[in-house]
């Protein structure tokens, strides 16, 4: 039972961080309405910002931030380069485009930070032990810093002006026009957003693995996975789905084996949207 | 109108085309092209980089030497990017567009076993540095152009089994990385164990890519072992040694040195990694051809040639290749390029440490190159039994403790 637990809990950890790239992705596709491969790349540059950060202040929270920014900045000049000027074309451009801007930044972050292998030096802790339950401090911090970003988003959707307008565009984006939403200063404003998640999810993955420029890209997959069966476009949704994934693989692994686990969370998936092909908070329209 | 225009711009074009590839066949005569096929990127690259270098160095040396067999080398460099689907892809654009006659360097029998079948269809050589048993015999090796100049993951695992026994383990588990390489190793340790009348508390088969490993080591803790012997790279093990470390547990470990190494150390912290086992396959250290090696090495990469034992491999198989065709004669083809090669690299014969040395004792009779990864003595599956170096990890130094031979 012991051991169950723990292996929720650690699901729950990976799940929030993975989480946090699907809501990357659903963010750009409830507005911009195309899946953004870049999005695992946007995150292993936040790494890599966040470690030069930290290295040259000396904090990781002044690493963080630097790590934050540099993703939000890079994912709007990914908008104003090429995803504006697809904008009035079919998504699929949009998608194959964003796949060629993940081997640039791939390829760019290979020249300056080589393929070593890096981490974030922060000391190995023993775990607290509750009811015999372990706790890992560092995957504490890790869960609270991802539900802070999780609040900080929800925030600025649903509290300030900019995320009623996002979320305007969202819903219809001609009817949003009409009322006099800019959807320039949405478009830099969602950009900014899904970029400085991106880098947040980024960070707290290499705080927790090893931080390589394909570290970004290997987690595409499984935070598509999130996107879309949490009902993509729609952001409770692809949190809510990254750590329901995460807790099935987990937990999953006395009975299947860890050589199926990742398989069995995709059957998951499967499942559920043979059952509700909008995904789990999705509407009918397909994007909120 | 239309039609005919285009047909005239078809001719045009193929009339324009036809010296081109003509002069291309004919250059061929004099140059002989070599892939190299390593792993720059991904999990492969703290060697990969290195390992291309030594190809490029060898290939330079054996040029300015005049060539093998009047031939010249043509290099052409690819990025496994240390995964089989990017391998596939690199090997078909070096042998469909670069049209090269021999693929070498290839790291991780994944992507060895992956490119293979190219390299059969095409009837040209592979040297890899892959461990995977399955790289020996047919299938994958039907034809015999393959050649392994690294320790099979069998004779990995024998080297583990011989290290448990000397430092007293009772209750080894072991945990490998999904793919053919990793669980090579972990089962040639558990058949060498059970055949010392061992036995095995736990096997764990993990995949790559994962945020935690955490349910993983917690299936092995559970056994208790007193050692964990790993079949895995260095990502995977840096994420499992940091949750190990944090579980509290003080159970020793036995990793091969690919991911063991000093990288490992510096990401984990000394004292997570105070008492690990390393083994690795050692380089032919001290001998000539070695010190040839490590002056290029250190040119190229401004490193020791003891840091990468994979370059020392490429180094040879440039080198070997170039004996075999210096000793097959002018404009050899593949097939008499192979039967050369044990022959230039196996015991009878003098012993040449370079290629200009092998190039001059040629004239004279046999030669037997001792290389600088290895003896390099092929046997009848065309591996190699290099011998093993058992390190510990002492202060954040990873310290040579004595050589296993098997």
């Amino acid at each position: 039972m012991i051991s169950f637990i723990e292996l929720a809990l650690n699901g729950i950890v990976s799940g929030l961080v993975i989480g946090l790239a699907a809501l990357s992705i659903t963010l750009v596709f409830g507005v911009a309405r195309f899946p953004n491969a870049a999005t695992g790349d946007v995150m292993s540059l936040g790494a890599f910002a966040a470690l030069a950060g930290a290295s040259a202040s000396g904090t990781l929270l002044v690493g963080g931030l630097a790590g934050i920014g540099v993703a939000a900045l890079v994912s709007l000049a990914c908008y104003f380069l090429v995803f504006q000027k697809l904008a009035s074309r079919p998504p699929v451009a949009s998608l194959l485009a964003s796949i060629g801007v993940a081997f640039v930044i791939r390829a760019a972050m290979g020249v300056a930070f080589g393929h070593q292998q890096k981490v974030f030096d922060l000391p190995l802790a023993r775990p607290w032990r509750v009811l015999d339950i372990r706790f890992h401090p560092t995957d504490l911090k890790i869960s609270l810093a991802a539900l802070a970003t999780l609040a900080v988003v929800f925030l600025i959707l649903h509290a300030t002006p900019i995320g009623r307008r996002m979320r305007a565009v969202a819903d219809d984006p001609s009817l949003a026009r009409v009322s006099g939403i800019s959807p320039r200063r949405i478009m830099v404003a969602l950009w900014l957003l899904s970029g400085a998640v991106a880098g947040m999810a980024g960070i707290l993955v290499g705080i927790k693995t090893v931080v390589t420029p394909e570290m970004g890209w290997d987690l595409l997959l499984p935070a598509f996975a999130a996107a879309i069966f949490g009902g993509i476009g729609h952001p409770v949704g692809a949190v809510v789905a990254g750590v329901i994934l995460g807790i099935v693989q987990e937990v999953a692994t006395p009975f299947v084996g860890f050589t199926y686990k990742i398989a069995l969370s995709f059957a998951v998936l499967l499942a559920v949207l043979l059952f509700r092909p909008k995904g789990l908070f999705g509407t009918v329209a397909g994007a909120r | 109108m239309n039609l005919t225009r285009r047909m005239t711009l078809q001719s045009l074009a193929a009339a324009a085309l036809a010296p081109a590839l003509g002069g291309q066949a004919f250059a061929q005569g004099a140059t002989f092209r070599i892939g190299a096929l390593n792993p720059v990127t991904g999990a492969g690259s703290p060697y990969g980089s290195g390992m291309q270098k030594m190809i490029l160095a060898a290939a330079e040396m054996v040029n300015a030497a005049g060539g093998a067999g009047g031939r010249k080398f043509e290099v052409f460099s690819e990025d496994t990017q240390t995964t089989p689907q990017a391998a596939v892809l690199a090997a078909k654009k070096l042998i469909e567009v670069n049209k090269v006659q021999a693929v070498v360097g290839t790291w991780s029998s994944g992507i060895s076993l992956a490119v293979i079948p190219l390299i059969n269809d095409a009837n040209i050589f592979l040297m890899n540095t892959s461990g995977a048993p399955a790289l020996s015999v047919p299938p994958a090796n039907a034809k015999g152009l393959s050649y392994r100049f690294q320790a099979t993951n069998d004779r990995f695992g024998r080297a583990f089994a011989e290290l448990c026994e000397k430092e007293g383990f009772k209750r080894p588990a072991t945990m490998a990385f999904n793919n053919a390489s990793g669980i090579g190793n972990t089962e040639g340790f558990k058949k060498a164990w059970e055949k010392k009348g061992g036995k095995v508390v736990a096997n764990v088969v993990y995949e790559p890519n994962q945020t935690s490993y955490r349910a993983e080591l917690q299936k092995v803790l559970a056994e208790k072992p007193d050692v964990i012997v790993t079949g895995s790279y260095l990502g995977d093990t840096t994420i499992i040694l940091r949750e190990w470390f944090q579980t509290g547990e003080t159970t020793k470990w036995v990793i091969p040195a690919w991911a063991a190494n000093p990288q490992l150390v510096k990401a984990i912290g000394n004292e997570a990694a105070e008492g690990l086992f390393a083994v690795d396959s050692i380089s032919n250290e001290g001998s000539p051809a070695f010190a040839a090696y490590d002056a290029a090495y250190k040119k190229a990469m401004n490193q020791p040639g003891l840091s990468n034992v994979y370059a020392a491999m490429t180094w040879d198989m440039v080198v070997t290749l170039a004996l075999a065709m210096e000793a097959a004669g002018p404009n050899a083809d593949i097939a008499a390029i192979n039967k050369k090669i044990r022959e230039v690299a196996n015991p009878a014969g003098t012993k040449v440490s370079t290629f200009a040395e092998g190039k001059e004792a040629l004239k004279k009779g046999k030669i037997n190159y001792e290389g600088a990864s290895s003896v390099l003595d092929f046997d009848e599956h065309g591996d190699v039994t290099p011998d093993f170096s058992v390190s510990r990890v002492e202060k954040g130094e990873i310290k040579r403790k004595y050589i296993v031979k098997i």
